[in-house]
């Protein structure tokens, strides 16, 4: 088997070519039919090649480096209908002009897609279910967090700020994330509790977000358990731009005066600004971001202050390298859990005067090289350092520095138009000093291929495994912890379209875990309750197997169904289990789960476009087979549904998600920590509402919103002991010139 | 003339349909959702079980009332000093001068409220004498405490703290065995 897969490696590298031909290029501008504004962010794709781009703010493009011929050119963005410009002859040393107008559309079955196979194709060719989220749905929504603008992606359900793919994860508070988060396709995890570090993450430079669901392990590696989602930053515009987002939100007043702690309305204001120019084959943007939040609770406060920055230089027509940094400083008041329900917006006594200050930054390294008319390189690196500490009045509890840095060497190679090989090699390092986690450093690789081939038009075949080896240290470089170090995870998919309007897909994949620093060597006793964690060094990596078949069917020309069964089976799944005898709290590997269920997204358009219509229901049957019980913190039943409307230069959007009662929780967790009323929890129903106003034909560059988030004041939690945010008004502005 | 299809009767159908669910889902989250609960009375509360027929003659029974102290043991002085005395340290339920039901029946269930803290004597006393300032002659007995669930021969703790109230506080009564007299 191990010398089979090496095999396939030196045969792929074999048939690496580096010829470089005659070569001409396209530029154009995109805008919508209806408005005529720029569209930025299309993604424009050569077919039959590895050459693609994307618009920028002011909708232009230019894709150097087309070997000439004649090629079929896909222009497509998400909630537009994509448009595919047949037999564009390019002739060499010659460049061609295409300016093309889309049709806003609810449906997007042809939509770009990146993370699935770690190429650029188009959503009917992947083999399980992708969603994605725009920069304007981000923008609408008024999403200041990236967990935030996940609330209303179909099978995906946020406890406050850690993410739940079809039931993947339960209750952790974030630590050993299930879910693997990229940024422009490299891993964002923190080194030390294996957590998605949310607010560092720059949403004003977010093109789009893609959640690919299941185990994404065999492109990926660690923690894509429950799936993937790969955040992808704007591109550097061919012009200057300036960008800002300014906004201002006013949480209402408490409907139980119980509740109602402040004697002044408390407010969550922030701002982003950049500026981006290009120099001849010299890109550069910066950004700086500040966000306020006084928060509905009592120290919940929350100030953060963000720089990011990004370089890009195009060596020539085929190679480019981009360089980005991002630092973010937070200081956020520890509110832990509600002192009870009848004091749901104050902190237990103990994190009263509690708060978390954190430091986290990335640098980032992006080759990318056009080898021949089949083979595109790319090189990646990502150092992500991270450093927090918590204080209880001033005088500082737990602190935590880790280092984390990542190497991503890939080629994918077109070896015809109907079969595309990649595959790379990854390396990895980890360092973590830390008081409650000790130092212990980690070292892995990696290495993975896939082939995709298409035996017939209709038909698509993908498979793909990748071998993991990694490796923690008790102390440095000795005693290493007795986790198994080797992981060999595969993928299978298929796609059938018997007809131009229907898609079937089957996949396999697997996925596992390494166990996080924090939950092999954390030793320490609580601040908020006085329960013991013990180390536990023995723990073995988290697996997962995820099955799916669904399909997709355009109805017409306005209605899309998507349609997915899916399984997933957990292995030696780690929990923080409580004994409640020694009052101490050990991760141990504990359960053996399986997690069934479908999943239905209608998308409808009518009236010629006035109304957009968004339905999806996720129904989860997550079993403990351990114990055979329901699993704990899953809710079985996710229902979303978005309206909006659109009337010349104004758009109005509804929101509605509802999620079943939690059924089971840890009862020994709420009454040993002790979190009181930490059992209270109810189904929520959760209605968002805005309307945004465009000037662009009063001859402004501005769009203003006007968001009301929990528009019924509906009281719930999504985590024990914390209620979710007040109903809250919040007023945006947003320009670009 | 248009013709409109099957396919488009139903879609238009299931489309109504989901509208229509989605809107009587929106609709039920104008309940609220949590809310919070009642005030909740702090303190402690259970049964005081009677032994049957063992009720005192009337002339011996002018009141009955539940006692906490949080100083044990105790001596007059103490007494004195923790009921009359702020911050006070002995509390009595109903009050001193009201009484537990006097209707000989086999079982009295009660809710004491309290203010957080320790109480390490808990019990039920007995008003024998009419009178407050009968000076020579005892007023109150013992009749029954709270007992320590290792040792049943010592009064247990009961500790309030200040988010919910002490249940199970459970207390037996003999009027003819009462139990030895703390002074």
């Amino acid at each position: 088997m191990k010398s089979a897969f090496l095999y396939s490696i030196l045969i792929f590298f074999l048939h690496v070519s580096f010829a470089q031909p005659n070569t001409g290029s396209i530029r154009g501008k995109l805008s919508d039919t209806k408005t005529q504004k720029p569209l930025a962010g299309v993604n424009v794709l050569v077919r039959g090649t590895l050459r693609g781009t994307t618009t920028d703010a002011q909708g232009t493009y230019r894709l150097k480096g087309v070997p000439a011929g004649v090629f079929d050119i896909t222009f497509s963005l998400i909630g537009y209908t994509s448009q595919t410009l047949r037999h564009i002859a390019i002739q060499p040393d010659t460049s061609i002009q295409l300016d093309v107008a889309l049709v806003q559309t609810a449906i997007e079955a042809d939509q770009v897609v990146v993370t699935a196979s770690r190429r650029e194709q188009s959503l009917r060719e992947v083999p399980v279910s992708v969603s994605t989220v725009t920069s304007k749905m981000i923008a609408d929504h008024v999403s200041v967090t990236l967990d935030d603008a996940l609330r209303y992606v179909p099978g995906v359900n946020m406890m406050q700020d850690q993410v739940n793919i079809r039931g993947s994860s339960g209750y952790s508070r974030g630590v050993g994330s299930r879910v693997l988060i990229l940024i422009d396709g490299l891993p964002y995890i923190t080194g030390d509790t294996g957590e998605i570090p949310w607010e560092t993450i720059p949403m004003f430079q977010i093109d789009r977000i893609e959640i690919v669901k299941g185990a994404g392990s065999a492109l990926y590696g660690s923690s894509a358990l429950g799936g993937v989602i790969n955040v992808i930053t704007k591109e550097i515009g061919e012009t200057s731009e300036m960008r800002f987002r300014l906004f201002s939100g006013l949480y209402d007043t408490p409907r139980y005066a119980e509740w109602d702690w402040s004697p002044t309305r408390r407010l969550n204001t922030g701002g982003f600004v950049s500026y981006s120019n290009r120099v001849g084959s010299f890109g550069y943007l910066i950004s700086a971001s500040r966000m306020v939040d006084e928060s509905y609770r009592l120290n919940d406060v929350y100030h953060r202050w963000g720089l990011y920055s990004k370089l890009n230089y195009y060596f020539s027509e085929s190679q480019s390298l981009t360089f980005s940094t991002n630092i973010q400083w937070r200081k956020h008041g520890n509110f832990f859990w509600w002192k009870s329900l009848r004091e749901a917006t104050r902190p237990a006594d103990t994190q009263i005067n509690g708060e978390v200050n954190s430091t986290r930054g990335n640098v980032s390294l992006a080759y990318k090289t056009i080898l021949s008319d089949q083979v595109l390189f790319s090189l990646k690196a990502i150092y992500y350092g991270n450093f927090w500490q918590d204080n209880d009045a001033g005088h500082v509890n737990n602190t935590a520095t880790s280092h984390f840095t990542q190497v991503d060497a890939q080629a994918t190679y077109l070896i015809s138009q109907d079969h595309i090989l990649t595959g790379g090699l990854d390396a990895n390092y980890d360092y973590v000093i830390s008081d409650i986690f000790g130092s212990h450093p980690g070292v892995g690789a990696a290495v993975y291929v896939q082939d995709e081939l298409a035996p017939f038009q209709s038909l698509k075949l993908t498979a793909g495994i990748r071998y993991d080896w990694q490796r923690v240290w008790k102390e440095l470089f000795s005693s290493p912890a007795a986790t198994s170090p080797a992981q060999l995870n595969p993928k299978i998919g298929l796609v059938f379209s018997p007809g131009p309007t229907t898609t079937l897909r089957a996949s396999y994949g697997e996925g596992y875990r390494y166990p996080s620093i924090s939950e092999l060597f954390t030793s320490v006793t609580t601040g908020v309750s006085q329960i013991k964690i013990v180390p536990n060094d023995n723990l073995r990596p988290e697996r997962s197997i995820a099955v799916e078949i669904g399909g997709s069917q355009m109805l017409g020309e306005r209605v899309f169904l998507d349609m997915a069964l899916f399984q997933n089976d957990f292995y030696d799944l780690i929990e923080g289990g409580v004994n409640p005898t020694r009052f101490e709290i050990q991760f141990t590997n504990v359960t053996r789960a399986r997690i069934r269920g479908l999943e239905i997204g209608i998308k409808a358009d009518w009236w010629n476009r006035f109304l957009t219509t968004d339905f999806s229901y996720t129904y989860i049957d997550p079993i403990d087979l351990s114990r055979d019980v329901v699993l704990t913190f899953r809710s079985r039943h996710l229902l979303y549904a978005s309206l909006t409307a659109h009337y010349r230069q104004l758009q109005a959007n509804v929101d509605f998600r509802s999620v079943s009662r939690v059924e089971t929780i840890d009862e020994n967790l709420v009454r040993l920590a002790p979190i009181v009323d930490g059992d209270q929890r109810v189904a929520y129903k959760v209605i968002d509402a805005g309307i945004t106003y465009d000037l662009i034909n009063a001859g402004l560059p501005l769009s203003i919103g006007f968001t009301v988030k929990n528009l019924t004041n509906y009281y719930y939690v999504e985590l024990l002991g914390n209620l979710s945010p007040l109903r809250t008004y919040y007023v945006s502005i947003e320009g670009g010139w | 003339m248009h013709v409109i299809s099957p396919m488009c009767t139903i879609l238009q159908f299931v489309m109504r349909l989901l509208v229509l669910i989605t809107f009587c889902f929106a609709l039920s989250s104008c309940e609220g959702g949590l809310a919070p609960p009642p005030p909740i009375e702090l303190g402690f509360s259970g049964i005081v079980y009677f032994t049957p027929n063992a009720w005192p003659p009337s002339d011996s029974l002018f009141n009955l009332l539940i006692f906490a102290s949080q100083i044990y043991p105790l001596d007059s002085a103490k007494v004195v000093d923790g009921l009359f005395q702020t911050p006070y340290t002995i509390f009595v339920y109903p009050s001193l001068t009201q009484s537990l039901p006097l209707d000989k029946a086999d079982s009295i269930s009660y809710s004491f409220p309290l203010p957080p803290g320790t109480y390490k004597y808990v019990g039920i006393i007995q008003q024998i004498n009419p009178d407050f300032l009968f000076r020579g002659i005892r007023v109150f007995r013992v009749v029954g405490f709270y007992k320590d669930s290792t040792n049943l021969s010592q009064p247990g703790s009961v500790e309030v703290n200040d988010r919910e109230q002490v249940k199970g506080i459970n207390i037996f009564v003999d009027f003819q065995n009462p139990p030895p007299q703390p002074f």
